[in-house]
């Protein structure tokens, strides 16, 4: 498999050596700086393919299955996200499973920033009210979607009631951070 | 003091405040205004225009007069409505517009002027001479305008904004809002409920009215604390929703903490924007009143208003308690004021009630068919004149309450030119039907402003709303309410010789309204731009409908016939911090950092920001001095040694599918298709009008997978275009795109020892020419194992290629590089040394892609393939297009020291410079290391014939003429030996 | 404004870019006898009816699909909203 062995030190989106992490009251963020991505997107006249056993999600879905996922990112495209495979070419491992799909390599175009709450859904809601025009009471646990966010567009996962997934251009990882963690504490208030 | 008994005030809480330096004592639960009149306050402040001095008039957000500026230091904010100012201690306030104290204003001379400032005045007066108005009237005018005055400081608060969907969202909370939210919250429907007030219930919170024979207050308070137990229902006080937006969207500002004296870790505001799938506007109404000799004098108010302050805030309108109160009626309203008052303690004078069988509720006296004629009171009012029957009689009051009628609040309504319509019985405007969609009035807001009615009425607006989408509500138990009398006649203003006020903060009387009408600025359109009638902070609120009254009656019309008035957002004014949120300063927008961005600031790198972008600009050593000392030894080190640059921020576009080189055929004008598998070709793109658009690189990585790349600048927008050609033209094609701009950090390795340095960092890689020539283009692993791409290209025209791998690693592979090349002289070099080395090889960028220019100007027509159709090629063909004979060449100063600017237009030597001797413009110049002297690159008309011909380089705009010498843009390397090397 | 995407349903218009008359996927022949004319029209023409109005909308903050909307511009009323790529196979 196509490891990497080499002896050059990765940095996170961040900028740092090691993901970022701290807690706003009930909610914590986390940079997610192992997360291995990859985009797939049907060829003409395709039929949607099952990597790693995923059924590929509907329009505006997220799915996941023990180490990976995937959400719809447009018709007959997905992003599929695999956990702790940020060093490895996830790209090679998915188009082993997919072929004949068209397969890009996304694992840095991104940063994923994982919002979690100790408190149920409403930090969770009261954070996206705040900064995502998305309702969040038709954006429950499994819903997947792109919009913009402070002049930035953003792919939001849903992964679960008290768990949202940002995830955003790499080279804006500061001015998201910036602002996710300023929205975030200004709700500890 | 003239402080009632009860209120809705806490006087266990009382709290400090100064005005106009002066301490006074308040409460918790007061407005500024409602602590200034319990202190015996009167005057606030001085009008706009004729500096008179004027008192509060009204007890909400239409207040004209009471306009404050509070804080101090950045906080300093003016124009402040005293009447809506919640109060908190240590409070700083100062009236407004006035030179010297407020008692006795200097500029109070306008007013004896007045005769002069009629309507019209500005544009009558400050006509001639025509060369006075910059210098001389614009200034004066600009000094004497405007009524607070700005600190001058940034604003030290932060600002936030937000989204809120719901299905109904009240707007208002008072009788018909809390009976329309209750509705729909124990219909289970998502709701807001905004009011502009710190406290729900509307004018419940103002009147003596009962609610189920009990004070109103607790009626209110059961909704609330119901409504807050609701998880579905959202209570938004201090929130005021000023304008109503497409397909149910709504602006709203929540004055988060307004009422504290410093924000502390809250922010000042919040901006909302509200999706609603329906809206109830149960705004209330507004009083009006009617205008007479002098009535805009301190202690001259609204009756509704008098009322409110007395019912609410425990707050008398006179400087002393022994002073009486009058109200001036035209209907039954009136009454109730001087009734809540007499029960409150006050002395009341009486109501003067124009109608000849006025009634009489209570043991007051009553003046039927009478009129208030004048007043007298310097800085408040001492006496009022009263005529009946033509025989006049002064009056010692200390105030006195206007009532003329209530306007519901239709200003959402118009918000999408909705017109109201004329209510004769109501003699009122109420909401038409062409409203925006989905926005329901309620209670006083339609017209319906008696307690029972607007509670009944709010509750079935909810149970209308809800159903429209879907959701049954049920009908809820109210509070058993009554109506009160509201007879009422259409009398609208006391005719008279002296001047009587319309709209007081702009300073409009109704002979200025008679004055417009004799010069025919008789339609409402003209009437209000040419006597600035409802042109003031307070857009008219309290004026509008009476100066249309006025006009219909020196016209003869109806009130209908002469116009309606429709509002525009905002409602109330809007600051333009919350609007800008929190993007100010270096927040102004989202930073895009390259993946060298903490090593380039390690690195000393001074920054520029490119779009997004920060790039690094250029990387001084010590002992350099200057910018230029720093980019000329990193020009030469990449044409004598090797140089590295982020490049990142180029766009790149994966492009897969079977038919991704038709695809790209048909993007670029030179063809994609025929590309051999591991080779990068230059490529232009045209716009669909035939004119240069934008270059790259394609890379051809398969048969089926290529890899472009775009400018910086047009990254975004060549994307789109490649989805737009792909979806809206060509979606049989069998192509997919996506951007992988971040997913790679990319680096240029430029100059001769280039090959060198990679040579020591590739895992098992023959970079040799004949392996990999000049445009090859492979993956491959460096240093021992991680993923890259190599493409052979050079910017430079230097032996040179860019290296990508993933973006985690462009931090190291940077300083690997620089360490690898340390004994090869490796310089990391900037943006600027980017551009000087682009220039010395005559590469086109920005400033010659500027969207005016043409292959064919670029020296690039024989890109335009003839063999295929591409987007712009056709066009690129017209005959003009053809026939222009501009050529982008290059150009030495004759005295190389001597810069000619970029934008210097080109002239033949000794010709006449104007537009028919132009010959063409400098696009791009800079100070070239190599040459020792300044260069150029420009469009000069048959440039390419002209090669060793001297012309000027004028730029008129700093007065500089240099002579320049017409040579090939192609400074460096004419042949390109050296990037094929 | 809020835009009923066809996939995604009500979405605001923030989201959105718009380009304009829907005219533009109608991308004349180049091979044809007055293609240059055609061209022409094509590339500067556009009507700008006060009324009801087919334009093109891109999602560029969400799916990045091109839709076709038809709106009414003088309500800003929206009658219906297509994938401008099924708008353009179902032309062909």
């Amino acid at each position: 498999m196509t490891d990497l062995m080499t002896d050059l030190t990765p940095i996170t989106a961040l900028g740092a050596t090691v993901a970022r992490a701290e807690s706003f009251g009930a909610l914590t963020i986390t940079e997610n700086a192992g997360l291995g991505l990859a985009s797939l997107a049907l060829r003409k006249g395709q039929s949607a393919p099952q990597p790693f056993g995923l059924p590929l999600p509907a329009v505006g879905k997220a799915v996941s299955m023990g180490d990976y996922a995937a959400f719809w990112t447009g018709r007959d495209q997905w992003m599929i996200e695999a956990a702790d495979k940020a060093e490895v070419d996830f790209a090679a491992l998915l188009k082993a499973e997919a072929p004949d799909c068209s397969v890009t390599e996304q694992t840095d175009g991104f940063t994923a920033f994982e919002i979690s709450s100790t408190q149920g859904p409403a930090p969770i809601e009261a954070l996206m009210r705040k900064l995502v025009n998305i309702d969040p009471k038709a954006f429950g646990a499994g819903q997947a979607t792109r919009t913009g966010l402070e002049h930035m567009t953003v792919f939001l996962i849903r992964r679960s009631d008290d768990h949202l997934a940002v995830i955003g251009m790499r080279t804006l990882a500061g001015s998201l951070w910036h602002a996710l963690a300023v929205a975030a504490r200004r709700l500890e208030d | 003091m003239t402080r009632l008994t009860g209120g809705l005030i806490d006087r266990n809480a009382p709290l400090n405040f100064t005005f106009n330096g002066k301490t006074y004592k308040g409460f918790q639960g007061d407005t500024l205004a409602s602590a200034l009149l319990a202190n015996g306050v009167q005057l606030m402040g001085r009008s706009f225009k004729y500096h008179r001095p004027r008192g509060v008039f009204a007890a909400g957000s239409e207040e004209p007069n009471a306009m404050v500026e509070l804080r101090t230091g950045a906080r300093q904010e003016p124009n402040t409505r005293a009447t809506v100012t919640e109060l908190f201690d240590g409070l700083v306030a100062r009236s407004q517009n006035h030179v010297g104290p407020l008692e006795r204003d200097f500029l109070a001379v306008n007013d004896l002027l007045s005769p002069f400032f009629a309507a019209g005045f500005y544009y009558k007066t400050f006509m001639w001479p025509k060369a006075f108005w910059e210098k001389l009237y614009e200034p004066m005018i600009r000094k004497a305008a405007g009524l607070g005055s700005l600190s001058m400081l940034p604003d030290p608060d932060d600002y936030d904004k937000g989204f809120l969907h719901c299905d109904l969202l009240v707007v208002g909370g008072g009788a018909a809002g809390l009976a329309a939210a209750l509705t729909a919250g124990r219909a289970g429907a998502e709701v807001v409920l905004a009011d502009e007030d710190f406290a729900l219930g509307g004018r419940l919170t103002m009147e003596s009215d009962l609610l189920d024979e009990a004070a109103a207050t607790d009626w209110i308070a059961s909704v609330k604390a119901e409504l807050e137990s609701l998880p579905n229902v959202r209570i938004m006080t201090r929130t005021t929703v000023f304008g109503v937006y497409d397909h149910g969207i709504y602006g709203a500002v929540e004055r988060v903490s307004d009422h504290l004296a410093v924000p502390g870790d809250k922010v000042r505001q919040t901006l909302w924007r509200i999706t609603a799938k329906r809206a109830v506007l149960a705004a209330g109404a507004t009083e009006r009143h009617m205008p007479f000799a002098d009535n805009d004098r301190p202690g001259v108010m609204l009756a509704g208003a008098m009322r409110a302050y007395a019912n609410r805030w425990a707050a008398s309108p006179v400087k002393r308690d022994s002073d009486a109160i009058a109200i001036f009626t035209n209907g039954d309203d009136g009454h109730r004021t001087a009734m809540d008052l007499i029960a409150k303690g006050a002395k009341v004078l009486g109501v003067i009630d124009a109608r000849d069988a006025a009634p009489r509720f209570g043991d007051y006296d009553v003046y039927a068919g009478a009129t208030v004629t004048g007043t007298k009171g310097r800085l408040g009012l001492t006496s009022i004149e009263i005529t009946r029957n033509g025989q006049s009689q002064w009056h010692n009051v200390g105030a006195l309450g206007v009532a003329g009628g209530w306007n519901p609040n239709v200003h959402l309504a118009s918000h999408h030119r909705g017109r109201p319509v004329w209510d004769d019985t109501l003699l009122a405007f109420v909401p038409g039907p062409n409203g925006p969609a989905g926005l329901i009035p309620a209670g006083a807001a339609a017209g319906k402003g008696g307690t029972e009615e607007a509670l009944t009425d709010g509750m079935r607006a909810a149970i209308t709303a809800l159903s429209e989408i879907g959701v049954t509500a049920s009908e809820i138990v109210l509070p058993k309410a009554e109506n009160m009398p509201a007879e009422q006649v259409a009398f609208w203003h006391v005719p008279g010789s002296k001047r009587a006020w319309v709209d007081f903060q702009n300073d409009v009387t109704v002979k200025d309204i008679a004055l417009a009408h004799k010069e025919n600025m008789t339609p409402v359109e003209h009437l209000k731009r040419w006597t600035t009638l409802g042109m003031a902070t307070d857009q008219g609120k309290t004026s509008n409908i009476s100066a249309l009254a006025v006009m219909a009656e020196l016209t003869g019309k109806t009130i209908p016939e002469t116009g309606t008035t429709i509002f525009r957002p905002p409602y109330t004014g809007v600051s333009l911090s919350v609007l800008g949120g929190g993007d100010t300063g270096p927040l102004f927008r989202p930073r895009r950092l390259t993946p060298t961005h903490t090593w380039a600031e390690a690195q000393g790198a001074a920054f520029v920001e490119v779009g997004p972008w920060m790039r690094a600009q250029y990387f001084p050593r010590a002992g350099e001095t200057t910018w230029r000392e720093t980019v000329d030894r990193e020009v030469l080190a990449v044409r004598s040694n090797v140089g590295l640059c982020d490049v990142t921020t180029l766009g790149k576009v994966d492009v897969q599918g079977a038919d991704s080189g038709e695809f790209l055929n048909r993007m670029y004008s030179n063809m994609m298709g025929t590309l051999k598998v591991g080779m990068v070709r230059y490529g232009l793109m045209l716009r669909e009008d035939g004119h240069a658009y934008d270059d790259g690189t394609c890379a051809r990585m398969s048969e089926d997978h290529y890899v472009v790349t775009t400018t910086t600048a047009n990254a975004g927008l060549v994307y789109r275009q490649m989805e737009f050609a792909h979806q809206c033209l060509w979606p049989e094609l069998d192509v997919q795109l996506i951007s992988t701009t971040d997913a790679w950090a990319q680096i240029a390795v430029a100059g001769p020892k280039s090959r060198a340095l990679l040579t020591r960092i590739v895992d098992d890689f023959d970079l040799s020419n004949e392996a990999f020539p000049f445009m090859a283009c492979s993956e491959l692993t460096i240093c021992n194992g991680l993923r890259a791409r190599l493409f052979r290209i050079s910017f430079s025209g230097e032996l040179a290629y860019e290296i990508a791998v993933p973006a985690r690693y462009g931090h190291a592979l940077m300083q690997r590089l620089m360490e690898q090349g340390a004994d090869l002289g490796v310089t990391p070099y900037g943006t600027e040394a980017l551009a000087v080395l682009r220039i010395e090889k005559g590469h086109a960028a920005g400033a010659e892609l500027n969207g005016q220019t043409t292959a064919q100007m670029l020296g690039l027509g024989k890109m335009v393939s003839a063999k295929k159709d591409s987007i712009g090629a056709l066009m690129s063909r017209r005959e003009g297009m053809a026939a222009d004979t501009r050529r982008l060449v290059g150009f030495k100063s004759v005295e190389p020291q001597k810069q000619a600017m970029a934008g210097s237009h080109l002239f033949a030597e000794g010709a006449v410079q104007n537009m028919s001797t132009d010959e063409g413009w400098l696009t791009s110049s800079c100070y070239s290391p190599h040459l020792n002297g300044y260069i150029a690159l420009g469009f000069l008309e048959n440039g390419d014939a002209r090669l060793g011909e001297t012309i000027v380089a004028a730029n008129p705009l700093e007065g500089q003429s240099v002579k320049v010498e017409v040579v090939s843009a192609h400074f460096v390397d004419p042949e390109g030996g050296r990037l094929r090397d | 404004m809020l835009i009923p995407h066809p996939l995604l349903g009500l979405r605001d218009s923030q989201e959105f870019t718009y380009l304009g008359d829907a005219s533009l996927m109608q991308r004349p022949d180049p091979s044809a006898q007055n293609a240059e004319a055609a061209f022409c029209d094509y590339v500067f023409l556009r009507d700008n009816p006060a009324g009801v109005m087919r334009e093109l909308w891109f999602h560029e903050q969400g799916d990045r699909s091109w839709l076709v909307v038809t709106r009414d511009t003088t309500t800003h009323e929206i009658l219906g909203a297509e994938l401008a790529s099924d708008v353009k196979g179902a032309a062909k």
